[in-house]
């Protein structure tokens, strides 16, 4: 079994942002606004899905306004725990709502160098390399591509990604976005070769897909990807993406309704598709610079948004995928610290069962090998705390205290023996005192990652793919390559 | 019966080694029983395994809470062979005696215990004249053992000059010993201002004193 979170196995208790009374009103609203406003459908299976179920839908407008009971129902058919599988069974996790996990950011179109430190467009190589250090980073549960390759054909960029992690990490994979139904049957037909075939990619889906609604209001041609996946029994993460002021009103609460009915619709479509598979929720809303109106990922506005939708996928007792923890720095610098600290430490503390935020700058778009380290420092740093502590004669230890006495100290007991290893410890972050810290050469978190990451990409071994299911998988890549619309 | 001897030396470091406090203090019984001399015990037996743990510890590769857990288990050791350590004409081999102390003022003692463990572990006989020890106490010890080294401690801003004062007094009671010092406000300036030895830790502090006595490596 993967490394987890264990959140509140001691009693800590869930921030929850809204009272009970207001998450029912934006569930209300929400089977309010699918019934009479309905929603814009641009994908066709998904529309016909709906019609048939007993929406009323436009055709000219494809609108369709989904009635509340086809709502409920589907809710009712949404699975937990989900299965999330791994090449490496010993990597398999489940979303149970007791436990969080960790997945990498996703999908960046530049790299900080880690050899030169400039910024440069990303390769196939950067997925490789950076897949790599995830297998080894022991938390680290699931690989969204951190960036994507700008050296192969576009058309099938998600293909050659898959490609390069496969071969290169033996964890959950999740899509950076999958936009259309082709290419999510390129992207599950080589997770079945991995497998061993689609029925047993059913019983171990060892991928999920991200498929982002449009706000406001639309489900775009990624229903089509979600319909593909949850058919496959592979997990759509269905997401919802309102830029607070832009396509939701400006408004926490209006940006959490607007969100939650998307995601409410796209469920319904997944569950109308493959009654019972399994799906989870998910969000990445982002908030505007009022004075420039440039989209900054994570102003307060937007971590409040994100810490309701998990409140709302806990009511509705589906599992929740957060997207982004990002930060608008251009470095791995102090404010990328502080922005990412905080929206991490709330997701996790509102009971996210999964949130991707590790490794990049500039609001998802940049890749930094130092910030993937150090926001993996920032993750095991929040694990230690949310899980909470016990409360035991053994951990009170009230005898111990009496035995060592005034004036005393801990550091000869068996206790203390006993217990260090609990204690969490550092990766990259400098604990050195001054003295040590200048005779070794004045180095900060930022250069200690660098070293950690060039350590990794020198030693980590990934066991290979099988000859056949390596020459397999390029097969497929050539295939979508010349198959893929484009 | 060189060979049970033999197990028996074996057991006591590696006891000590690994962190078996039950163990260490049975193989301590068994080597009496089985007439292994005390001093041999020690320095063939359980210094060895603390010396390994002190190694370890200077290297990264174990904790300071191990250490001073082999400490503990090295000193209940030590315990049980003390009757006959007395009644017996062998003495310890000590490469020198060393007056250690944290200075007037302060009572961080943690930092200047990992250098006494260090500095035992290693063949120096330590006297140690505990925390908050007043500087008359480091001279006075310093005559009395005929000490080849004093080691004072500061951990605050506020105790520093404490350090200077016993460099001082030392001096002035003209006590022919090498002065070293350490702890969180001390600094190599500072040690070089006062006429001291500095060392920032307390793997550091050995090989310091062992130039000292001119076993340095």
């Amino acid at each position: 079994m993967a490394k987890q979170m264990g959140f509140g196995t001691y009693g800590i208790k869930h921030l929850e942002v809204m009272g009970a009374h207001d998450a029912d009103t934006i569930h209300t609203n929400s089977l309010y606004l699918l019934e009479h406003m309905g929603i814009k459908v641009v994908s066709d299976e998904g529309l016909a899905l709906l019609k048939e179920a007993g929406a009323e839908v436009d055709e000219a407008t494809r609108v369709a306004r989904i009635p509340s009971y086809l709502v409920t129902e589907a809710l009712k058919r949404c699975k937990r725990p989900v299965k999330m599988c791994a090449r490496n069974p010993k990597n398999d996790f489940v979303l149970d709502g007791k436990h969080s996990y960790l997945c990498t950011d996703g999908t960046g179109l530049a790299t900080i160098d880690l050899h030169t430190g400039e910024r440069r467009p990303s390769t196939k190589q950067d997925v490789a390399d950076s897949a790599k250090i995830v297998d080894y980073l022991e938390k680290a549960n699931s690989y969204n591509p951190l960036v994507t390759p700008l050296e192969v054909p576009n058309h099938a960029h998600a293909l050659h990604e898959f490609e390069a992690i496969f071969n290169n990490c033996e964890k959950h994979v999740t899509t950076g976005s999958t936009y259309q139904k082709e290419e999510a049957k390129y992207e599950l037909k080589m997770a079945a070769a991995i497998v061993g075939g689609y029925k047993e990619l059913k019983r171990r889906p060892i991928i999920s897909c991200l498929t982002c609604t449009s706000s406001p209001m639309v489900l775009g041609r990624t229903t089509d990807a979600a319909i593909e996946y949850v058919r496959a029994g592979c997990p759509p993460m269905m997401m919802c993406m309102p830029l607070i002021g832009a396509t939701s009103p400006m408004t926490v609460a209006g940006a959490v309704l607007v969100g939650n009915a998307q995601v409410l619709a796209l469920m319904t479509v997944c569950q109308l598709a493959a009654p019972g598979a399994p799906v989870c929720y998910s969000t990445e809303p982002m908030a505007m610079d009022v004075q420039t109106g440039v989209f900054e990922g994570l102003y307060p506005a937007a971590n409040l948004v994100r810490a309701a939708h998990v409140q709302m996928a806990r009511h509705y007792k589906i599992p929740i995928f957060v997207g982004g923890w990002g930060s608008c720095s251009k470095l791995p610098d102090v404010q990328a610290g502080y922005e990412k600290t905080l929206s991490a430490m709330t997701y996790y503390l509102s009971g996210a069962d999964i949130t991707s935020g590790i490794g990049l700058l500039e609001n998802w778009t940049v890749l930094s090998y130092e910030q993937l380290l150090i926001d993996y420092e920032i993750y095991t740093m929040i694990a230690d705390m949310v899980k909470g502590f016990p409360v035991t004669d053994d951990s009170m230890a009230l005898e111990l205290i009496m035995k060592v006495g005034h004036e005393g100290h801990y550091l000869g007991q068996k206790h203390t023996l006993d217990h260090f290893r609990e204690m969490w410890q550092p990766m990259v972050t400098d604990g050195t005192v001054y003295q040590a810290w200048k005779a070794g050469g004045s180095k900060s978190a930022v250069d200690h990652a660098r070293e950690k990451a060039k350590e990794i990409l020198k030693t980590h071994e990934v066991p290979p793919l099988p000859d056949d299911i390596k020459k397999e998988l390029s097969v497929i890549v050539s295939d979508a390559e010349k198959n893929l619309p484009h | 019966m060189a060979e049970d001897k033999q197990a028996i030396l074996s057991e006591l470091e590696n006891s000590v080694k690994t962190l078996r406090q039950e163990d260490a203090e049975n193989a301590t019984r068994r080597a009496l029983a089985a007439g292994v001399s005390p001093v041999e015990a020690i320095e063939k037996g359980l210094a060895r395994g603390i010396r390994e743990v002190g190694e370890k510890f200077s290297r990264k590769e174990m904790f300071v809470v191990e250490l001073i857990y082999a400490a503990e288990i090295m000193s209940s050791a030590i315990k049980i062979l003390e009757p006959e350590l007395k009644k017996s004409a062998e003495k310890r081999h000590v490469l020198a005696h060393v007056v250690l102390g944290t200075v007037a003022g302060d009572i961080h003692d943690i930092g200047k215990n990992l250098v006494r463990i260090m500095l035992e572990a290693n063949g120096f006989e330590v006297h140690d004249v505990g925390k908050d020890a007043p500087t008359d106490k480091f001279v006075s010890t310093a005559k009395e053992v005929g000490a080849t080294i004093v080691g004072a401690s500061s951990l605050m801003t506020t105790t520093v000059m404490g350090q200077k004062q016993v460099g001082d007094a030392l001096r002035a009671a003209s006590i022919n010993a090498s002065y070293m010092i350490g702890g969180a406000a001390a600094t190599e300036a500072w040690a070089k201002e006062i006429g001291a030895v500095y060392s920032g830790d307390a793997g550091s502090a050995v090989d310091a004193a062992k130039l000292l006595v001119g076993k340095g490596v």
